[in-house]
C-alpha cells in the first residue's frame, strides 16, 4: 500500500469507526468486513457507499461485491477512480 | 363478557381524500395520490415523490401528526354520533405512529444547530409518540384507557386489536382506534438511506422497487355491541380476532420465507374461529419493496391458495405506505368494503402485468386497477412493520358467524427479572446493591443516575458484536434486561416455545438519542443523506425488535408509548395478552435512556430546573401463566392481580389530578379483590417535581400505615423503567430477594406527564 492509498485506507477506517460503530483494533487493512471477522450486511454496505461518496465523491453504488471485501479493496477502488 | 365489537364511525384523512367517503370513494376509481412531494426537502434525492395530503394545514402551534389525528377522530366521532361527555371514563383512546412528532423534531433541531438557546420547550413536548393520544383525548374529554402503540408500520392495526381486546376485557365501551404519522423528511430520508423508495407510483406485487412514503390518520370507533345497540348506533361491522407474531429475523427486512407473516394471518383467521376460506378480501400490507412483496404473497399464497376465490389488493398504491397509519387508513377501507359490498383495487397494473402475475401467482385476485363488487362478509387486513412484528386482523358483517377464541382466567406469575439500572444490571445485583445500601452510578457530566451497559454484560448474554455495535443504548439495555429475565426464570428458548413467549415493552421517550443524532446528520448534510445505519433506530419498536431477535421470541409483540407510567402499563397489559392469546410468557418491559440528548430535552421542557433528576435503565418482568409456570416448576416472585388506569385530560406535559390517581387505584383494588386496608407497602412514583408530589400525597391518604417504597429516590426518574423497576422491586421484596418485608400485598402507581395514571396490585406468591 503506497502513501496515498495508505490515506485513503485511513479514511475509509474511520468512516466505519465513526458511522457503523465498529471498534478500531478490529479494523486490519485486511479484516473480511462482510465474512466472519466483522459480520457486516446489506445496512452497513449501504452506509459506506454513503459514507465513501461523501467523503472522496466516488459512487460505488452499484459496484461489485469483490470491492468491498476489504479497507484494502475498498480503498484500492477508491484509489482508481478518484478524479485524477 | 362483551364478546362482541363492533364499528360505529370512521373518520380518514390520506393523499386521496379529506374524509372516509371521499377517500374511498377515488381508491375504487384508483386514483392515484402519489405526486411530488411539497413538505420535504429533495432536490438531492434519487426519487421525488410521495403520498401527501396538500389541502390540510397543520394549525399553528400544533403538531402535524397531532392535528390530522384529531381531524380524522372528530370525522369519526360525529360520524358515529357518540356523547363522548355522557360516560368520559367508558371511553378509551388507543393511537398508533411510526414517527410521531417528526415534523416538530425537525423543526426543534433546526432551531437547536441554529443556535440551542433557540430552541423551544415548547417543541420537546410535540415529539414523542406518547402526545398523540393525549392530544385527542384532550380535544373530546376522554377518561378511559389512553395509550400509542409504536410498532412503526404495524401500529395502526394493532390498535384496533387492542382496542378490541380492552372493550373484551371490560375496560372500556368505547375505543377511538387507529394510527396517524406526518410526511416527514425523517422518514423521507431514513427509508431514501435504505433505497426503499420507489421513483415511480409503487405496483405492490407488481414491477415495484420500493415503497412510496405516505402521510394520514384514520381513526374508527370501535364499540362494545351492546352499547352501541342500547344507543341506537349505526353499526358498519364487528372486529373479529387478531393475530400478532414476530420474526426474530431482522431489524429491518422480513423473514423471506414469510414464516412470522404466515403465523400472523392464521392467527387471526383461528382467533376469529373462522377457516382461510371463508375469507374474501385480503387488504394487504403490500408495501411495494421486492422484499417485502415476495415473502408476503408467498405467506399468503400458502394460506389462502392460487384459485382466486379470495380477493387482495393494496391500497398502498393509491394512498402510499401511511407508515404507523397504516393500518388504520387500511381498516377504513376494510369497513367501507363491508358496508358497501366492493373491494378497493390495487393500482398500476398493465395487462402485460397481469399476465406476468398469473405466471407467478396462478388465478390469486389482486383486482387490478378497478373496484370490485363480490361478497364481502369477512375481510382480513395484515401489516408487518422494522423489528419483524406482523399484525392481522379479521373484521365482519354484523352478525357473520364467528367462535372467537376464550379467555382464560389463569393466574398470572413474575417468574423471571431483568434489571438494568444504575444500581447494577442483573435482578441479583440489584437486589445486593439495595441489601448493602450501594450508591447508584452517576454520570459525571450531567449528575443524572445512569446504567451502563458494555461488553461484560454483552458476552453475558451472548451478544456478539456484529450484532450490539447496531444497537442505540435503549436497543442495547433493553436487550442485555430481556435476556437476562430468561436465563433468571430458567427459561431456555427453542423451536418449541419460541411461538409462546412474546413482548410487550413500554417506553416513555423512546430512541431520543438516534433520532436526534439521525435529524441533526439530514440538517447538516441534507434528505438524501440520511444515515442507512441510524435510521432502524428511530423506531420506538426497535429495541424490542432487537430482542426478539437476539432471543429468539417469536410471540406477540407490542411497544405502547404514553409516558413515565409505560413500564406498570406494559406490565398490565402482558397480563391480559397472557389471558386472550397463546402466548405462555410475556416479557413485560418499561425502558428508557438518559444521554446528553436526552437531558438536554428535559432542561428544555424545565424539568431538570424544576427539581427531576433523571435516571434510566430497562427493567424485564418475565409474566407467566400459572399453568406454565406449574408444569417447569419455576420458582415464582409474585403474583399479578389487577390493575387500574385513569386519565385526566390535561394539556400534555402536565400531571392531571389527584382524583384521578385515585380512580387508578380503586380500579386496581377492585379488579384484585383487595381492600385499601389490606395493601402493605406502597411502591410510589414522586421524582421530585411538586406537582406530581402534591397529587401522589393527596391521593395515597387512605395507604396512610402502609410502607413506602420510591424507587426513584435511588436510580432517579427512569421514566418507563422507573415504573417497571417499582414492580420488579416490589416483586424482590415480596419473594424475599430483597431484605425489607413488603408484607402479603404491594400496590404500585405511576404517573405520566399528559394525565395518566396506572396502578397495579402484587400479591406474595
Amino acid at each position: 500500500m503506497d502513501a496515498k492509498q495508505r490515506e485513503i485506507a485511513d479514511k475509509i477506517k474511520n468512516i466505519l469507526v465513526e458511522n457503523l460503530r465498529l471498534p478500531a483494533e478490529d479494523l486490519t487493512d485486511d479484516a473480511k468486513l462482510f465474512g466472519d471477522d466483522i459480520g457486516l450486511d446489506s445496512v452497513d454496505s449501504l452506509e459506506i457507499i454513503a459514507g465513501i461518496d461523501q467523503e472522496f465523491g466516488v459512487s460505488m453504488m452499484g459496484v461489485d461485491r469483490e470491492h468491498f471485501q476489504t479497507i484494502e479493496t475498498l480503498s484500492a477502488y477508491v484509489m482508481n477512480h478518484l478524479e485524477k | 363478557m362483551n364478546d362482541r365489537v363492533v364499528i360505529t364511525g370512521l373518520g380518514l384523512i390520506c393523499a386521496i381524500g379529506d374524509n372516509a367517503d371521499e377517500c374511498f370513494d377515488n381508491a375504487l376509481k384508483g386514483t392515484v395520490g402519489i405526486r411530488e412531494v411539497k413538505s420535504v426537502e429533495h432536490s438531492q434525492c434519487y426519487t421525488h415523490i410521495g403520498a401527501e395530503n396538500n389541502n390540510f394545514v397543520t394549525p399553528e402551534g400544533e403538531d402535524r401528526a397531532s392535528s390530522l389525528c384529531v381531524k380524522a377522530a372528530e370525522e369519526a366521532v360525529s360520524d358515529s354520533d357518540i356523547d363522548i361527555s355522557a360516560d368520559p371514563e367508558r371511553v378509551s383512546v388507543i393511537v398508533g405512529s411510526c414517527v410521531g412528532g417528526a415534523v416538530s423534531i425537525e423543526k426543534f433541531y433546526r432551531d437547536y444547530v441554529a443556535d440551542p438557546e433557540k430552541a423551544s420547550g415548547a417543541d420537546v413536548l410535540k415529539m414523542p409518540i406518547s402526545a398523540i393520544a393525549n392530544n385527542v383525548a384532550l380535544r373530546f374529554g376522554a377518561q378511559g384507557v389512553v395509550d400509542n402503540i409504536a410498532n412503526a408500520c404495524a401500529a395502526g392495526t394493532m390498535s384496533i386489536a387492542i382496542a378490541a381486546d380492552l372493550i373484551r376485557s371490560g375496560k372500556a365501551d368505547v375505543v377511538l382506534a387507529g394510527g396517524s404519522d406526518p410526511m416527514s423528511s425523517l422518514a423521507y430520508s431514513g427509508f431514501h438511506a435504505l433505497h426503499a423508495l420507489d421513483n415511480e407510483p409503487c405496483r405492490p406485487f407488481n414491477k415495484s422497487k420500493g415503497i412510496a412514503l405516505g402521510e394520514g390518520a384514520g381513526i374508527l370507533v370501535v364499540e362494545a355491541y351492546e352499547h352501541a345497540k342500547a344507543r341506537g348506533a349505526k353499526i358498519y361491522c364487528e372486529v373479529l380476532g387478531s393475530g400478532v407474531s414476530s420474526d426474530a429475523h431482522h431489524i429491518t427486512a422480513p423473514h423471506p420465507d414469510g414464516e412470522g407473516m404466515q403465523a400472523a394471518m392464521e392467527r387471526s383467521i383461528a382467533n376469529s374461529g373462522i377457516s382461510a376460506s371463508d375469507v374474501d378480501y385480503i387488504n394487504a400490507h403490500g408495501t411495494g419493496t421486492p422484499l417485502n412483496d415476495s415473502s408476503e404473497l408467498g405467506a399468503m399464497l400458502r394460506v389462502f391458495g392460487n384459485e382466486g376465490k379470495v380477493s387482495c389488493s393494496t391500497t398502498k398504491s393509491m394512498i402510499g405506505h401511511c407508515l404507523g397509519a397504516a393500518g388504520s387508513v387500511e381498516a377504513v377501507m376494510c369497513v367501507k368494503a363491508i358496508e358497501r359490498g366492493i373491494v378497493p383495487p390495487t393500482a398500476g397494473y398493465t395487462d402485460e402485468d397481469v399476465a406476468a402475475m398469473r405466471e407467478k401467482a396462478g388465478d390469486f385476485d389482486f383486482v387490478p386497477n378497478k373496484g370490485k363488487q363480490r361478497k364481502v362478509e369477512y375481510v382480513q387486513s395484515n401489516n408487518y412493520a422494522f423489528g419483524g412484528n406482523n399484525a392481522s386482523i379479521i373484521y365482519a358483517k354484523e352478525g357473520a358467524p364467528r367462535k372467537l377464541a376464550e379467555a382464560t382466567d389463569e393466574k398470572i406469575y413474575i417468574t423471571g427479572l431483568g434489571i438494568v439500572s444504575p444500581l447494577g444490571n442483573t435482578a441479583e445485583a440489584y437486589a445486593e446493591s439495595v441489601n448493602s445500601g450501594a450508591k447508584a452510578h452517576e454520570c459525571e457530566t450531567c449528575g443524572d443516575f445512569t446504567s451502563v451497559v458494555d461488553r461484560a454484560d454483552f458476552d453475558a448474554v451472548g451478544m456478539k458484536l456484529n450484532f450490539y455495535r447496531k444497537l442505540d443504548k435503549l436497543s442495547q439495555m433493553t436487550c442485555v434486561s430481556g435476556k437476562r429475565a430468561l436465563a433468571n426464570a430458567g427459561i431456555i428458548v427453542d423451536e418449541n416455545n419460541a411461538k409462546k413467549i412474546g413482548i410487550v415493552a413500554g417506553t416513555s421517550d423512546g430512541p431520543q438519542t438516534d433520532i436526534g443524532n439521525f435529524q441533526k446528520g439530514i440538517i447538516a448534510s441534507g434528505t438524501q443523506s440520511g444515515s442507512a445505519f441510524l435510521f432502524p433506530n428511530t423506531v420506538y419498536n426497535a429495541a424490542p425488535g432487537y430482542l426478539s431477535i437476539t432471543a429468539g421470541v417469536k410471540g406477540y409483540n407490542v411497544t405502547c408509548s404514553n409516558g413515565a407510567a409505560s413500564g406498570i402499563a406494559a406490565a398490565a397489559f402482558a397480563t391480559r395478552v397472557l389471558r386472550t392469546t397463546q402466548n405462555d410468557v410475556i416479557l413485560a418491559i418499561g425502558a428508557d435512556e438518559d444521554s446528553e440528548t436526552v437531558h438536554m430535552l428535559y432542561e428544555k421542557t424545565g424539568a431538570v430546573g424544576a427539581g427531576l433528576k433523571l435516571g434510566d435503565g430497562a427493567v424485564t418482568l418475565a409474566l407467566e401463566r400459572a399453568s406454565s409456570a406449574n408444569a417447569r416448576g419455576a420458582k415464582k416472585y409474585a403474583e399479578v392481580l389487577g390493575s387500574g388506569f385513569a386519565h385526566c385530560p390535561v394539556e400534555f406535559g402536565k400531571y392531571g389530578c389527584a382524583d384521578k390517581l385515585k380512580e387508578a387505584i380503586r380500579l386496581a383494588l377492585e379488579k384484585s379483590g383487595v381492600k385499601a386496608e389490606d395493601i402493605t407497602t406502597v411502591m410510589t412514583c414522586s421524582n421530585g417535581l411538586k406537582s406530581l408530589e402534591t397529587v401522589e400525597k393527596e391521593a395515597l391518604t387512605d395507604f396512610a400505615k402502609a410502607k413506602k417504597v420510591n424507587v426513584k429516590e435511588a436510580c432517579g426518574e427512569g421514566r418507563a423503567a422507573s415504573s417497571a423497576l417499582a414492580v420488579a422491586h416490589a416483586a424482590l421484596m415480596l419473594s424475599g430477594d430483597i431484605n425489607d418485608d413488603a408484607g402479603e400485598y404491594v400496590l404500585a402507581v405511576s404517573a405520566s406527564a399528559g394525565g395518566s395514571y396506572n396502578a397495579i396490585v402484587l400479591k406474595k406468591a
